[in-house]
């Protein structure tokens, strides 16, 4: 076929541009990683007494889960394109992880110095990261999907953001069942299980973002 | 950079009937697409001097997927740095794909000049789209023929098969990015 004749082809009754794609593709992605998230840490763990959710701990957790995914989506979305404005949603990302951390040294600094060790291990920091990456997983899958349907241009960025997106939900769900109550330990731990989803979802995205 | 398709002038052109074309005029986006067809047949002939074979396949491609991602332009962007990113991603992965090495190691002197001259005017890909729309699954396919070749509305097309009109637009839609990726081949 030449390509006038392509040409024509597609402009042939081709209407205007759809709308509202990548809501289509990341809302119900996010959505289903979520669901995904909590079941897996609901059935794999079981969820926290009821009395914790009166506690500041869990809400805390939730807090930086839910900002660092509302900035983390922008990205994602913004990376799927093949030109974009990141700087914002970038710095956003970068402001939660960092408010956290000043929350997470603050509390640190203001704990008596005996109390200082267990509020940066718990009980459960060996298995925090693993656990929170291992909710991520079903989301990172289908964010994945969600970008390779669009036109990123930087594949292993689009990919690390997906993966800190995903890391987010991961969290979210862990954050159900997670007996810890310090903040020092989700600034650490938390970022550890996000960032090392994140690092996975950047060393897929070069190989799975081929569009 | 020469080259990259960013002269203010070749965007001045483009961009008004790109964005009629966005909004859904149909005459404005052919128009468009041929002007986009034309900055990419050189920014790919530039950039690939021993594929020069490879070139106009390289065109049709990168135009289903500006054609098929034309949702992700922002128009805070010149329409031209726009395609030009999914010409790149094109490039580098016809690249990847056939062994960028190989690519690579010829020079501009490799090139057999009088093939570079009598390069077609008619703009004839080596594969043949027309023959990658008879894999298409039937329903795409007839959707595609009907609505896209033959030119029926949708409206008529349901009205000859019988099929939703959501459902023909959704068959045209999955159908042409099968297509996209039977042109990767």
């Amino acid at each position: 076929m030449q390509t006038e004749s392509l040409i024509d082809m597609l402009a042939r009754g081709a209407g205007p541009a759809p709308r509202a794609v990548a809501a289509r593709r990341f809302i119900p992605a996010i959505l289903l990683g979520l669901a995904m998230s909590s079941a897996m840490a609901l059935w794999l763990i079981g969820p926290l007494p009821s009395a914790m959710f009166l506690t500041p701990a869990p809400w805390i957790k939730l807090a930086y889960a839910a900002s660092l995914a509302a900035a983390a989506s922008v990205l994602t979305v913004r990376l799927s394109r093949p030109v974009a404005r990141l700087k914002r949603p970038r710095s956003a990302a970068w402001g939660v992880v960092l408010a956290m951390s000043v929350v997470g040294a603050a509390a640190f600094a203001l704990a008596p110095a005996g109390e200082r060790l267990n509020m940066v291990l718990g009980q459960t920091w060996l298995i925090c990261p693993g656990l929170l990456m291992l909710f991520s997983l079903p989301t990172l899958a289908a964010l994945l999907w969600a970008v390779r349907g669009l036109a990123p241009s930087r594949l292993r960025q689009a990919g690390f953001a997906a993966g800190v997106l995903a890391g987010a939900t991961g969290a979210a769900g862990y954050a159900l069942v997670c007996p810890e109550s310090s903040a020092t330990f989700v600034a650490i731990w938390y970022t550890v299980g996000i960032g090392l989803t994140a690092l996975l979802g950047g060393a897929l995205g070069p190989r799975l973002l081929r569009w | 950079m020469k080259d990259d398709a960013r002269a203010p002038d070749f965007e001045t052109g483009l961009r008004p009937l790109w964005m009629r074309a966005q909004a859904g005029d149909e005459t404005a986006y052919r128009q468009a697409l041929g002007l986009i067809a034309t900055r990419l047949r050189g920014y790919f002939r530039r950039r690939m001097p021993n594929l020069q074979d490879d070139v106009e396949d390289l065109v049709q491609e990168t135009l289903l997927a500006v054609h098929l991602q034309r949702s992700t332009y922002d128009p805070a962007f010149a329409v031209s740095a726009w395609f030009t990113a999914m010409a790149r991603h094109k490039l580098v992965d016809l690249w990847r794909r056939r062994g960028r090495h190989d690519v690579l190691n010829d020079s501009y002197d490799d090139v057999d000049e009088t093939r570079l001259v009598s390069e077609s005017h008619d703009h004839h890909a080596r594969r043949d789209i027309e023959q990658l729309l008879l894999a298409l699954p039937s329903l795409q396919r007839q959707a595609i023929e009907l609505t896209k070749l033959e030119g029926l509305s949708v409206a008529e097309a349901s009205k000859r098969t019988g099929v939703s009109e959501p459902a023909i637009k959704v068959q045209v839609h999955r159908g042409l990015k099968r297509l996209a990726m039977l042109v990767k081949g």
